[in-house]
């Protein structure tokens, strides 16, 4: 769209008007500087910078230190410390407008159990409940777009409990919610209870925390789309390389492997440190945000991410293999990811000081946009192979990357009855590498009742009346058809 | 030691406590009207009519049985529905090692594992080897899910080893068991008062055939029986389904879900929350 169509498109509103006509001003420059080969690859869709603008003058993904804020106010914002629980939410309320993204939207909200509950006492139990429902609403509310994002844990706290309590009750997409999930740290009652409302709405994701503990240290958060960062950091920017298109550029195997892999990895960490170079020292955001002169972000804790989707295709293509179902083809996927690391590792990301100045590795998850290419390193939707293959296919694989992996386990509406059982499932799910486990029901009806084999013609049978009674086939979203979200395997038919 | 097993779900949250594997054994000493499984209950005789009824030439006889060729099935269940034998052309036999293996590359995504069938009893040596192969080597609990229509010197070698029984309860009127099931009950309430007293017997489970078993005093009845019998044992109400069900009862709907959860209230009335609701 060019200026004009944005401003008298009558489907838009007022503030996504004005994000589109900032994007359409920063694309009136040309694309940060490329090599021509570069400029290919982005052309050809084998990478990918997800929209990002061409002269990118934020991160694309902020975690800023909210306790930090806590404790000290901002004398930007004019905000005191909080003393209480209504000056805890009210301060957070306000911050939230002033992070930038490349949403426009914040992409982390904080640590909010651990920030709230220092003020938890301050309040009667039912002025806590209703003052984190307002909040709660108000993100919703105010920012409004899925990829803002909540942490929680991994100790259980009053706040915490009080949280997963409410959002159970509002149903609402916004905020995502992660619980950084660990053995030793989390009570089981706080398990038990993420897990039912986990079951219930799809968040929160468990996150390994022990395992991403390991690579980033403590103080890190899940932003977004499953991306760990460090809390007073975040990521320059996400560019993507779509393997299924590189894989389909090569002769074979051996040619993608030696020739054309390290090339395009080579054009990924270019295109990305092009562009965290720019934020630096053109768009020079350091030196003008807020957060950065109060101490609330800081340059040592940022990295960028190099993104890749499409590992199941890729292998696909190249080999004929299914990734889960073909034992060979983990060793094929073993050997294309230390590739791709191995690259990474040898360029020297700029200003990636938060990842040993090495740019982060990320499984991305996906666009609506794309079709017929799996996310990340999942296995396809629909062919996932039985949920411990699953589970063990891709623990394997979740050790490659340091910025974010995960997947989605759907089970039956019998895990609901169960949930000792399917924390007993996400147990050994961390211990074999899963580092963000997210999980769902499929609503079907049609479940094992006990003790019994549910066949798959019955399924079908049951299907099929289930589609007469009921036409009002609410599944339209194109994002759905696209990615076969509801193919997705749901454990009750082997 | 081998067994025959129809098949093996690896990952089921109903059939014990936590995440189990169910291994379900081929055959059955009893007919359930309402079973949800007739391809279980019989061994093959190789009478051929489910080779010819398969669209995809995925079976044939070979060996002295009929081989099944897993790459070439659609599952699309024709040759169960075809067989008049109750039985199914894809049991397997099992050495217990081969059914072990599969059990220990899975062990940390589970609780244990439930033998379930078919009758599982009947196969009492296998499933003692496998029991016995697993304990060894893991701290896997072992539950029973059985039909109760067995023999009290099998059941004193499963109490020696297992961790729980799941035991089916058809009818308490003998008139109505004989009906649905083609035996009487007597050795099954037996069989109830002995595994009780053992403290193992997790489990009862009753499905609500509508007509046959499903009255209020019906219901009372196994509910009292269930609260006397210990303090401990939990009782599942199971609403009808006809889903796989080879029978005339194949005809009847689903069970109602307004009468069920007045059946389900009657039984809390007496057994409070050892009464587990399955919807
Ligand atoms: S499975 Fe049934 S139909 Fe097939 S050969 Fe055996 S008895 Fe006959
Ligand atoms: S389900 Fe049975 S009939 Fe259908 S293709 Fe498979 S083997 Fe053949």
């Amino acid at each position: 769209m060019n200026v004009f169509e944005i401003i008298s498109n009558t489907n838009i509103d007022y503030k996504e008007k004005k994000h589109l006509l900032a994007q359409a001003a920063e694309n009136t420059l040309s694309y940060v500087n490329l090599s021509v080969k570069t400029e290919k690859h982005l052309k050809k869709g084998i990478l990918c910078d997800i929209f990002e603008g061409h002269a990118p003058y934020r991160p694309r993904y902020i975690l800023p230190d909210y306790e930090k804020y806590m404790e000290n106010g901002s004398q930007y914002l004019g905000i005191e410390p909080p003393n209480d629980l209504y000056d805890a939410v009210n301060a957070l309320m306000v911050i939230y407008q002033f992070v930038p993204s490349i949403t426009g939207y914040p992409v982390y909200v904080g640590q909010l159990d651990y920030i709230l509950e220092k003020y938890i006492d301050t309040v009667s139990e039912n002025e806590a409940r209703k003052l984190i429902k307002m909040l709660l609403i108000n993100i919703e509310k105010t920012l409004p777009d899925a990829f803002v994002h909540m942490n929680i844990g991994p100790k259980e706290t009053k706040a915490g409990r009080i949280i997963l309590e409410i959002e159970r009750e509002l149903k609402k997409a916004v905020p995502n919610i992660s619980l950084k999930y660990s053995k030793q740290e989390t009570s089981n009652e706080f398990a038990k209870l993420a897990a039912e409302v986990a079951l219930e709405i799809g968040k929160p994701y468990f996150v390994n925390h022990e395992e991403i503990k390991n690579i980033l240290g403590e103080n890190y958060g899940v932003a977004s789309c499953y991306n760990t960062l460090k809390i007073g950091g975040g990521s320059y920017t996400l560019v993507r390389l779509n393997l299924k298109k590189a894989a389909l550029e090569a002769k074979d195997y051996n040619d993608f492997i030696e020739k054309v892999l390290p090339n395009v990895v080579d054009s990924l960490c270019e295109v990305i440190n092009a562009r965290a170079k720019f934020i630096v020292e053109e768009a020079k955001f350091f030196e003008t945000s807020f957060l950065s002169k109060e101490g609330l972000i800081d340059i040592n804790n940022f990295t960028s991410m190099a993104g890749i989707f499409g590992l199941y295709e890729c292998i696909e293509v190249l080999t004929g293999l299914k990734l889960g179902h073909d034992e060979e083809a983990i060793k094929y996927a073993d050997e294309i990811l230390s590739k791709i690391k191995f690259v990474i590792d040898s360029i020297e990301g700029y200003g990636c000081y938060g990842t040993d100045g090495k740019i982060g590795f990320h499984a991305q998850s996906g666009i609506d946009s794309d079709i017929d290419v799996t996310a990340g390193v999942r296995i396809k939707i629909g062919s996932e192979p039985s949920i411990y293959n699953q589970i063990k296919t891709e623990g394997a694989l979740h050790k490659y990357f340091n910025t974010g992996v995960s997947d989605i386990y759907v089970f039956d509406k019998t895990a609901k009855t169960n949930i000792d059982g399917v924390l007993k499932i996400v147990d050994a799910a961390m211990k074999s590498g899963i580092k963000v486990f997210a999980m769902n029901t499929s609503d079907s009806e049609l479940i094992r009742i006990t003790g019994y084999l549910v066949k798959r013609s019955d399924v079908e049978k049951y299907n099929r009346g289930e589609a007469l009674r009921e036409d009002t086939v609410k599944l339209g979203a194109e994002s759905i058809k696209n990615n076969k979200t509801l193919d997705r395997r749901v454990r009750e038919v082997e | 030691m081998k067994g025959f097993i129809n098949r093996i779900i690896e990952n089921s949250f109903i059939d014990g406590p936590g995440n189990r594997m169910a291994i379900f054994m081929q055959g059955c000493n009893m007919a359930c009207l309402y079973c949800h499984n007739p391809e279980t209950q019989r061994m093959c005789n190789l009478c051929m009519v489910c080779v010819d009824n398969c669209p995809q030439g995925a079976l044939q006889q070979a060996n002295g049985k009929i081989e099944y060729d897993k790459t070439k099935c659609i599952m699309c269940d024709r040759c169960l529905e075809a067989c008049k034998n109750f039985s199914s052309p894809k049991y397997i036999e099992m050495e217990s090692d081969e059914l072990l293996k599969i059990i220990l590359d899975n062990e940390i995504f589970l609780d244990g594992i439930t033998f379930s069938g078919g009758e599982c009893t009947l196969q009492i040596d296998f499933i003692l080897e496998v029991i016995e192969k697993v304990k060894n080597k893991t701290s896997l609990t072992a539950f029973i899910d059985t039909n109760g229509f067995t023999d009290q010197e099998s059941l004193d070698k499963l109490v020696k080893c297992v961790d729980g029984f799941m035991l089916d309860i058809k009818a308490l009127n003998d008139k109505v068991h004989k009906k649905l099931t083609g035996v009487s009950n007597k050795p099954i309430l037996e069989n109830l008062e002995f595994l009780s007293k053992t403290g193992l017997l997790y489990e009862v489970r009753y499905v609500l055939v509508e007509g046959f078993n499903d009255s209020i005093e019906d219901v009372k009845e196994i509910s009292y029986l269930i609260k006397n019998l210990n303090d401990y044992t939990r009782l599942v109400l199971i609403p009808f389904r006809p889903f796989g069900v080879k029978t005339e009862l194949s005809k009847l709907p689903p069970y109602s879900k307004e009468k069920y959860n007045i059946l389900y209230n009657e039984a809390i009335k007496i057994l409070e929350d050892r009464v587990i609701e399955k919807g």
